[in-house]
């Protein structure tokens, strides 16, 4: 029930949002409350909760919750960052109606119904690029955007087919695994933009889409990637010739995202294409994840998958919220820009810690792993020239704003915080400005009002106005003038965040020991405390061991390591996913 | 006897050979939706009546937002390129093709359902090739309906659930389809953003008391259907009547000059044909002989994306008068 809860949450709150969009302030506090009401419903999704539907039963997972909430927690933090960096319009539509289509993907016990689910959560990026259709970009983007669709959906299908059905009538079965895996693999390295499927990420970076940007390039990626690895080990793990090869190209492509996506890093200037090169660079690990074939991989790849989600998202949110200070992203004008907002420089340096990590770190060794299973021996050396690519772009950020500050940062307030040193004014003037101050402000105002009534009574008792008028209006100014100091300060928060994720905090580690329902739909929840979200007992005890993902046909059907056209011919394709245990 | 999946069969594929081809937004809307209602008829055993109307709710929601686009005649498709006999050709190819295929031996699924699948994705090539967005959405429409019958034809029967993830896609990619097709409308919002944006650096610049007025050369005319349309009219009139009567007329004489017969003035510029307003300063100064039509009263901004052109950002909008607090004694004199 809790999951249908969260369905229906999204869903209802993408239509009101659509809805309510010619009404700005109205759009907006719906766009907030059915993100925050998403996020709430994540995180209380009860890990045992499950509905069939039919033949199809969805059920939930630790880490589905997980990986829900933190997509929820992603798109409310930018949103409200958004309010004062300029509002992403259709974000919030889009970011839910992708909630509700990878909701569905990862609960659903029935391939077909995952992956096509997962292609439907790929659309609502068209929301976010129709933004620029106006443009002489528009058609290029969108031609992009529709193209990347038709791919998704193909490989989409494709895999389910080859998933279900091993009544292939061909001499050599792996030639259509390798050919669904190829297909799967593209899927996954257009919609993330690797290398050499850059090109539209890079228009979308020019378009001026700055939020908006999270959307295509994080968050409707790793979806799609997580679905897409969660039956990669057990399909796709036996050997084959044209397995091999497919396998050999997905790694070029890898190769090449990983160190190309730097060098573009640390090529441009516009700190929007850093940030979308940097993003470029980091799928390269999903990528690797896919190569891998491995179970080994698969709890790595989840936890960098949370991390990646996160740590990308505050990035994106820093990149949008530089901008907005300083008014430019140029890097050259953006000279010395550390030097006045500190605490978007401490937020990059946590962004940094949370992408990168150290050694000893989850998220360094679940890259390490990623590169050590991903690639051959002689080429774990990609994994450390990424992590000293990564460095070398990020330092630049950093050391340029240590530079002599130009006019364009001398300009700008910073996120220093600031106090407002106004002359006394007549009542008129300052009941005006009070009244520019929001209505959080003002309630806090509005208490202070009357304490400072007792404070300041003359000796009969008798309160005064006029000083607690100055109160308001410094308040109201205040909370003005330190806007980039509130902006930094959400940045902030969102980098914490992402870093205690990348560390394991908040349970991520255990999370990503458990699979999502396509892959391991009847194995318990590894849930070390004993209680579900609601703080009941668990009927599942926390020390079963991790189901091992592996996809099982009906009873008729061949193994899927060996399949043979005339050994089953009446096998039902009823696949469902499995079990484990 | 011919089961009825055949003839759903053979309406898929008409309806896909009719929006791979026709010109017309609407009927292109119209083929679609007919192929994606067939499309979930080609099964056997047939789906259950939950699942086929879920499939027919979103098959006409999907075609709904593609009439939206193109229902107001402002988006038409360009049409096939290769013709609408190589296109009929291509999917009877395809249709025998998938008959006699057997990729999955033995099929789960009827064979209608593979060779429909297979015409269906033979229609979406060229679509998908070209630049135009609007027939590329339908590309990947008609390819997402092909890959669905090809799924019925290899696993067998569909689950309801799945149909319904069917009907959300076929959903998104048609809203997807129209949110990105550039249409004009959005074009003139644009445009009008720009102009609020930024002053009218002609009018600004310059008064109009002041600009020499100077002969006009026509190519420099902004108003290129007007002109088109009056030239004729305005040359023949002065000129061909008096050549017609010459032979009854006094030969001219220095004493007698013949007043020049006025020229028609320019007609107004209809609306729809109104050129696109300046964002920039023209190069010649005979853009100032011509006379702007008057402007038109104010009226109330109706395209939401024009609504949306004066960006405010969230300090900059005017926040209600706050209440007055109620707890608060009345003023009594100041303290010094």
């Amino acid at each position: 029930m809790t999951l249908i809860t969260f369905l229906l949450v999204c869903v209802a709150g993408m239509l009101l949002t659509l809805l309510t969009m010619p009404f700005a302030r109205l759009s907006r506090l719906v766009a907030l409350g059915s993100l925050a009401g998403a996020l709430a419903a994540a995180v209380l999704l009860n890990p045992n909760d499950s509905v069939t539907l039919g033949e199809v039963t969805l059920a939930t997972t630790w880490f589905g919750g997980f990986f829900l909430s933190a997509l929820a927690a992603s798109s409310l933090l930018l949103c409200v960052i958004g309010l004062a960096t300029g509002w992403p319009e259709r974000l919030a539509p889009a970011a839910l109606a992708t909630m509700a289509g990878v909701g569905v993907a990862i609960s659903s016990t029935d391939p077909t119904v995952a992956l096509i689910a997962a292609a439907a959560a790929t659309a609502p990026a068209a929301l976010v690029a129709s933004r620029v259709r106006s443009t002489p970009l528009g058609t290029t983007v969108g031609i992009a955007e529709l193209r990347t669709l038709a791919l998704v959906v193909s490989a989409s299908v494709l895999a389910a087919v080859t998933i279900l059905n091993t009544n292939w009538n061909s001499d050599d079965p792996t030639f259509v695994l390798a050919l669904a895996f190829l297909v799967v693999s593209a899927a996954v390295a257009v919609r993330s933009g690797a290398v050499p499927f850059h090109v539209p990420a890079a228009l979308l970076s020019r378009s001026g889409e700055g939020l908006g940007l999270v959307l295509s390039l994080v968050w409707i990626p790793t979806g799609f990637g997580l679905i897409a690895l969660s039956w990669n080990a057990s399909i796709f793990g036996v050997p084959g010739d044209w397995l091999d090869r497919a396998v050999v190209v997905v790694q070029m492509v890898a190769i090449a995202t990983l160190i190309l996506g730097a060098v573009g890093a640390m090529l441009h200037d516009e700190i929007e294409e850093i940030v979308v090169y940097s993003i470029v660079q980091d799928t390269g690990f999903i990528l690797l994840a896919l190569t891998a074939r491995s179970e080994d991989a698969a709890q790595p790849a989840r936890l960098w998958l949370l991390a990646f989600v996160i740590a990308k998202s505050a990035l994106v949110a820093w990149a949008a919220a530089a901008s907005w200070a300083f008014e430019s992203s140029n890097l050259g004008e953006l000279r010395g820009w550390l030097r006045r907002a500190p605490i978007l420089g401490i937020a990059l340096v946590v962004i940094v810690a949370a992408t990168l990590g150290w050694p000893g770190s989850p998220v360094f060794e679940a890259r390490g792993t990623l590169v050590g299973l991903g690639l051959p021996d002689p080429l774990h050396f990609i994994g450390t020239a990424a992590i000293l690519l990564s460095l070398a772009y990020y330092v630049r950020l950093l050391a340029v704003g240590l530079l002599t500050p130009t006019d364009t940062v001398r300009r700008a307030g910073g996120d220093w915080p600031h106090w407002p040193h106004l002359a006394r004014e007549t009542d008129e003037s300052v009941e005006a400005a009070a009244r520019t101050a929001s209505p959080l402000v003002l309630a806090v105002a509005t208490n202070l009002v009357e304490l400072e009534d007792e404070a300041s009574g003359d000796d009969e008792g008798v309160p005064h106005r006029r000083p607690n008028l100055y109160l308001r209006h410094r308040l109201a100014a205040a909370w003005r003038l330190n806007r980039p100091l509130e902006t930094s300060l959400l940045v902030l928060a969102t980098a914490t965040i992402a870093a205690i994720v990348a560390f394991g905090g908040f349970g991520a580690s255990d999370a990503s020991q458990s699979g999502i329902t396509l892959d391991d739909a009847a194995a318990p929840p590894p849930n070390p405390s004993g209680l579900d979200n609601g703080g009941q007992p668990t009927d599942t005890p926390s020390a079963e061991p991790t189901a091992v993902p592996t996809l099982q046909l009906a009873p008729s059907a061949p193994p899927l390591a060996s399949p043979s056209p005339s050994d089953s011919p009446s096998a039902t394709p009823t696949a469902t996913a499995t079990t484990g245990n | 006897m011919l089961d009825a999946a055949v003839f759903a069969a053979v309406a898929v594929v008409l309806g896909g050979v009719v929006a791979a081809t026709a010109r017309d937004g609407r009927i292109v809307v119209l083929g679609l939706m007919l192929a994606a209602v067939a499309a979930t008829l080609v099964a056997s055993p047939l789906p259950g009546s939950l699942a086929v109307t879920a499939r027919i709710l979103g098959a006409m929601l999907a075609a709904y937002l593609l009439w939206a686009a193109a229902g107001s005649g402002k988006v038409n498709s360009a049409g096939s390129a290769i013709g609408l006999v190589a296109e009929g050709a291509v999917a009877v190819a395809a249709f025998a093709v998938g008959l006699a295929l057997r990729p999955v031996d033995p099929l789960a699924g009827p064979v209608e359902a593979q060779a429909a699948g297979l015409s269906l994705i033979a229609l979406a090539i060229v679509p998908l090739a070209g630049r135009d967005v609007f027939r590329m959405g339908v590309g990947v429409t008609l390819l997402t309906l092909g890959s669905s019958l090809l799924v019925g034809a290899w696993s067998g029967p569909t689950p309801p659930l799945e149909q319904l993830a069917m009907a959300a896609l076929l959903v998104g990619i048609a809203g997807a389809t129209s949110l990105l097709i550039p249409s004009l409308e959005a074009e003139e919002a644009a445009t009008d953003y720009v102009l609020e944006s930024a002053p009218a650096p002609v009018a600004t610049a310059r008064p109009v008391a002041a600009r020499p007025v100077a002969p006009r050369p026509a190519a420099l005319r902004p108003p290129a259907v007007p002109i088109k349309s009056n030239a004729p009219e305005r040359v023949a009139a002065p000129n061909v009547a008096p050549l017609q009567a010459v032979a009854e007329r006094k030969p001219m004489t220095a004493e007698t000059p013949k007043p020049i017969e006025p020229i028609e003035p320019i007609q107004p510029i209809e609306p729809e044909k109104r050129p696109r307003p300046m964002t920039a300063e023209p190069e010649a100064d005979d853009w100032l002989a011509w006379e702007a039509p008057a402007p038109e009263p104010a009226q109330p901004v109706t395209t939401r994306s024009a609504r949306r052109a004066p960006v405010k950002r969230l300090n900059e909008i005017e926040k209600p008068a706050p209440k007055k607090a109620t707890r608060s004694r009345p003023h009594l004199g100041g303290k010094p």
